[in-house]
């Protein structure tokens, strides 16, 4: 029997090839949105879940009021937190302090010289983290100052390949924290696949303590990350609200809140908006996955549509069947099985089309993902199959084996009402989820259009970063004067941190007429070199900028509009604030930049003139003169850092990269809404030719009667179309709120108007005409004499 | 007694108002008979015949199929029993156009259980006694209608029935080939098949040792 059936199987497989090659297509696409995510989704899901200790592995966060009635997150501490949690916390097991450096150091060993990204890390780093160490003790890896922990990866490009580099030197220098030593290597650790974090060396936090100015070891000094083991049977619910006021009762000046968070949530849920987690990178992991599920859904439609559509031609077999004593359960089992083949092989086709996009949807994603066949994975993947073959086979096996033998050997099976409405329900849902698709990219695609041409108050383009190393350390001012007087350059300065992000935040200054309120208003602050804004083309809006007032810069501040509004200054220039230390005179007021993403809106910052901690120095270049520029730049870099590549980064492609995500959603609905319509599209074909099959006898009476071929094709079409516009009507609606709510989160955005959704309907009209149209034509133009004569 | 009806009527409910498909019908049919069933168009022939052969229910009156009151049985010993004794001819052949001759001729066996060696040779046996050997692999649209029909009553008596129900078996066929069947019915019927057909020509309706005649659902 079985042999039969799939010998039945495939032949009618050739004799029907456009109705299985629209099912074959239809899953097989389905199937490769599912794969794909599936794999994303998996990808994103293991991040950070090797550490042996996950389940207990907390970061340390705290709210702060930012003074402006909401409270901000941060993941930054006082290095005095980790002694204060490790001698006065019984539910902390064990703790570390890291402390990152903003941008890369130059690490150099007799032979080479290379810039690589490190942090410091206290004692027990490697026993609360499960980095893996090839060589070394966890437990004493990072006891010596004078030691340092590297990367399996940083020591194959010192040392090659296969050589031992434990107990040799490194020279480490770095600007920001002025380190400048020698380090003995006493570990390689190597950094698993499914990180989200990424660095090349490990200093001992001592190094840190050792270099830190004495003044900047306090509770408002935060500069580390603390992360802990906690004991396994902690309630973090408890915890956190015991731990809440740790801060508030060391130091009784801040109102901060301590709360606890799992280390390994941090990756998809580490957004906070008004100290509570929000959105992330969850969203689009849940966002992904529905959209995957709805693909698939829609091939799976397909496959119904058309096999029921068609039953016409089965059900004499199924009548036959029957007649010679089928039972309905063999025949049900016959039609689930056949739709099981067809899935599985879809999966096949699927699993070569993966294979296949695979290295495009890294490169979309920024992923590294390998398709390795292993146990769990094909398990889903074969479950996820049998459930999408039992699904698109469940209602045309029933639907086809229920008439009687009789009935259908008689051919007095009529479609009824109850069975075209399912199927024209099922149209209208696969057009309805191809319509928001549609809305979504174009949303998403204009947004990010918005964003990338909005002015943001400074000139991204043209703008080289370099960051601060090496000789530039001591003598940056001298390379800067240098280079501004290279070609090609227009302006040259330095900053501290990024123009994407001012990590540096302060609060609790005080100025005259301060109310109680704005007594916490947070800055974000900066150190800038003298002539940082004219070479970022920020504009001035009242007062003077630092190039003006040299060299007594130290004792002045520049603000931005917003910080002056809300601090409820009527004549900024000249007043003097007290910033916990030295007291400074207003100079200068700027127009409103945007430092974040536009998620955020403007914060209050401060430009302080200062070389501390700076890291970064930016160029304008002549637009059209760049590679000369840079030649010229490389050559005058070498002359201060003998031996480094010279490394620098265009402005505007950091700052693209705030947008990563937002580019990759862009690119993958894309994708996904192409596949949606496809597969759509080639279900309302099949449907289409099925119905003009169904209405030969009425079409050629129809002509003979005296209607023309375009009035034949139209009442075909329009039977179809009106269920596209009814899945307007349905789906537009619901796009309208979904894209609100997407760009809600968003402090700068467009404004939705009618066209998006127009657009999109017109698209999805446009496309199901084209599709209807044709196949209306082609039945409209047989010849009604051969319908009639069958009768 | 192979087949016997007693008070059977069949009806269906248009407009409030029952519609007689079959009234009060009362048949004896003895193993060996070969009967044709005429009548105009409507009068119940086909209806008629599906009821005996269990393919459609009736409402009202008893129906003993070798003794076994099929109107008590529960649907699936029916089943059973009509897979096991009856074979059936159409007027369009109804063969799967998917399959060849020779699968279609094994259909009928895959749902009794038989197996492969068995099947083989009873579909082997049965080209044989039809000279269908040379068109085993063909599939049933290379055939001629004569032919296709040769293989559904080839594939009807492929369960070894005892009795054959042909609905118009000549219907699509020209008259040569028309004969040819009939012919064929007569022999199977000298070798001890029942044979009941349903027919509009009286020429075919000769064959049978026996005639029936319906109108409007009842027996004249």
């Amino acid at each position: 029997m079985l042999k039969h059936n799939l010998v039945l199987f495939l032949r009618s497989i050739k004799r029907h090839k456009s109705s299985f090659l629209i099912n074959l297509i239809g899953l097989s696409t389905g199937l490769v949105c599912v794969l794909l995510v599936y794999l994303w989704v998996s990808d994103e899901l293991k991040k950070d879940k090797f550490h042996a200790n996950d389940e207990q592995l907390y970061q340390v966060r705290r709210n702060i009021p930012n003074g402006q009635g909401s409270l901000a997150t941060f993941t930054s501490n006082s290095s005095l937190m980790l002694t204060a949690l490790q001698q006065e916390v019984p539910e902390v097991e064990m703790a570390t302090a890291v402390y990152e450096f903003d941008g890369n150091a130059r690490l150099e060993t007799s032979e080479k010289k290379l810039s690589a990204f490190g942090m410091m890390a206290s004692d027990d780093f490697f026993k609360v983290f499960s980095y893996p160490l090839v060589s070394g003790d966890k437990n004493t890896a990072l006891a010596d100052v004078n030691s340092v922990v590297i990367s399996a990866e940083l020591a194959n490009s010192f040392f090659g390949q296969g050589s031992d580099p434990m107990g040799k030197t490194i020279a480490i220098k770095e600007g920001e924290e002025n380190i400048d030593d020698v380090f003995t290597i006493v570990g390689i650790f190597e950094i698993p696949k499914n990180s989200s974090e990424r660095f090349d060396f490990v200093l001992p936090y001592k190094t840190f303590l050792k270099l830190r100015n004495p003044d900047y070891i306090n509770w408002y000094s935060n500069s580390s990350s603390i992360y802990t083991l906690l004991k396994p049977n902690v309630d973090i619910k408890a915890f956190n609200s015991k731990m809440a006021d740790f801060i508030s009762k060391k130091n009784q000046n801040v109102d901060e809140q301590v709360f606890f968070t799992r280390y390994s949530d941090n990756y998809l849920k580490g957004t906070y908006e008004n100290g509570k987690q929000m959105g992330g990178r969850i969203t689009y992991v849940i966002l992904f996955s529905i959209v995957a599920i709805f693909v698939l859904a829609i091939a799976c439609i397909n496959f119904m549509n058309l096999s029921t559509a068609r039953a016409t031609r089965r059900l004499k077999e199924v009548g036959v069947k029957k007649a010679v004593g089928a039972n309905r359960t063999s025949l049900i089992l016959q039609f689930l099985s056949e739709s099981l083949l067809l899935t599985f092989f879809s999966l096949i086709c699927a699993y070569f089309v993966v294979l296949l996009l695979l290295p495009w949807f890294n490169n979309v994603t920024g992923k590294d993902i390998v398709f390795a066949i292993e146990g769990s994975m094909v398990i889903s993947i074969l479950l996820i199959t049998l459930l999408t073959g039992l699904i698109s086979g469940s209602y045309p096996a029933l639907y086809l084996t229920k008439f009687s033998a009789v009935k259908v050997l008689k051919g007095k099976i009529s479609t009824s009402v109850g069975e075209l409405m399912v199927r024209k329900g099922l149209v209208i849902f696969q057009f309805s989820i191809s319509l928001l698709l549609i809305v979504a990219v174009s949303v998403i695609y204009m947004q990010l259009d918005y964003i990338q041409s909005k002015n943001l108050g400074y000139t991204k383009d043209n703008v080289i970063m370099v960051e601060r190393q090496d000789g530039l350390i001591n003598n940056m001012e001298v390379f800067l004067e240098e280079a501004r007087q290279l070609p090609g350059i227009v302006n040259a300065s330095y900053m501290q941190g990024g123009m994407t992000n001012f990590s540096n935040s302060s609060w609790g200054h005080s100025w005259p007429g301060q109310t109680e309120e704005t007594k916490k208003l947070t800055f974000r602050h900066a150190h800038v070199g003298p002539d940082f804004i004219e070479t970022m083309g920020i504009e001035m809006k009242e007062g003077l900028s630092y190039i003006n007032v040299k060299p007594d810069n130290e004792s002045k501040i520049i603000l931005n509009e917003t910080a002056v509004k809300l601090m409820g200054l009527e004549n900024p220039i000249g007043t003097v604030i007290d910033m916990r230390g030295p007291n400074r005179e207003i100079i200068g007021v700027v127009k409103d930049f945007n430092i974040q993403s536009l998620y955020n809106e403007v914060a209050p910052m401060a430009l302080l003139c200062r070389t501390e901690w700076v890291s970064n120095l930016v160029l304008k270049i002549r637009a059209g003169e760049e590679r000369k520029a840079i030649a010229g730049l490389t050559k005058l870099y070498a002359e201060f850092n003998p031996g480094l590549d010279f490394d620098f980064r265009f402005l505007d492609q950091q700052y693209q990269e705030l947008y990563q995500s937002e580019q990759q959603v862009s690119a993958l609905s894309k994708y996904f809404a192409g596949m949606a319509i496809l597969i759509s599209c080639l279900g309302l074909f099949g449907l289409t030719a099925f119905s003009a099959e169904r209405r030969r006898k009425e079409i050629g009476i129809r002509k003979v009667l005296g209607q023309g071929i375009g009035q034949v094709a139209l009442m075909l079409s329009a039977e179809f179309v009106k269920l596209v516009v009814i899945a307007m009507a349905i789906s537009l609606p619901i796009a309208y709120l979904l894209a609100s709510d997407w760009l809600s989160q968003f402090a700068y955005k467009i404004t939705l108007h009618a066209g998006y959704f127009v657009g999109a309907g017109v698209i999805a009209l446009l496309v199901a005409i084209g599709t209807v149209g044709s196949q209306a034509l082609r039945a409209a133009n047989r010849n009604p004499i051969h319908a009639l004569k069958e009768e | 007694m192979l087949v016997e009806l007693n008070n059977i009527f069949k009806w269906v409910q248009q407009g409030g108002q029952r519609i007689f498909l079959l009234k009060d019908i009362n048949l004896k049919v003895e193993e060996g008979e070969f009967i044709s069933i005429m009548g105009p168009s409507g009068s119940g022939k086909s209806t008629l015949l599906n009821v005996m052969g269990m393919l459609d229910t009736f409402d009202e009156g008893e129906y003993d199929f070798l003794d076994e009151p099929v109107h008590k049985l529960k649907e699936k010993h029916r089943a059973n029993l009509y897979k096991q004794y009856i074979g059936f001819v159409f007027q369009a052949y109804h063969l799967i156009d998917e399959l060849t001759v020779y699968e279609n001729l094994e259909m009928p066996l895959l749902y009794k259980k038989i197996s492969g060696s068995e099947r083989k040779s009873l579909v082997a046996d049965m080209l044989d006694r039809f000279n269908i050997v040379g068109k085993k692999d063909l599939f049933p649209t290379q055939l001629s209608g004569g032919q296709q029909q040769l293989v559904g009553v080839a594939r009807a008596l492929i369960g070894k029935p005892k009795l054959i129900l042909a609905d118009e078996p000549t219907g699509n066929l020209n008259s040569k080939q028309g004969e040819d069947i009939m012919k064929l019915f007569q022999k199977l019927n000298n070798e001890g098949v029942t044979i009941i057909q349903v027919t509009h020509s009286e020429k075919n309706a000769e064959y049978g040792k026996r005639i029936i005649n319906l109108l409007d659902g009842r027996m004249v």
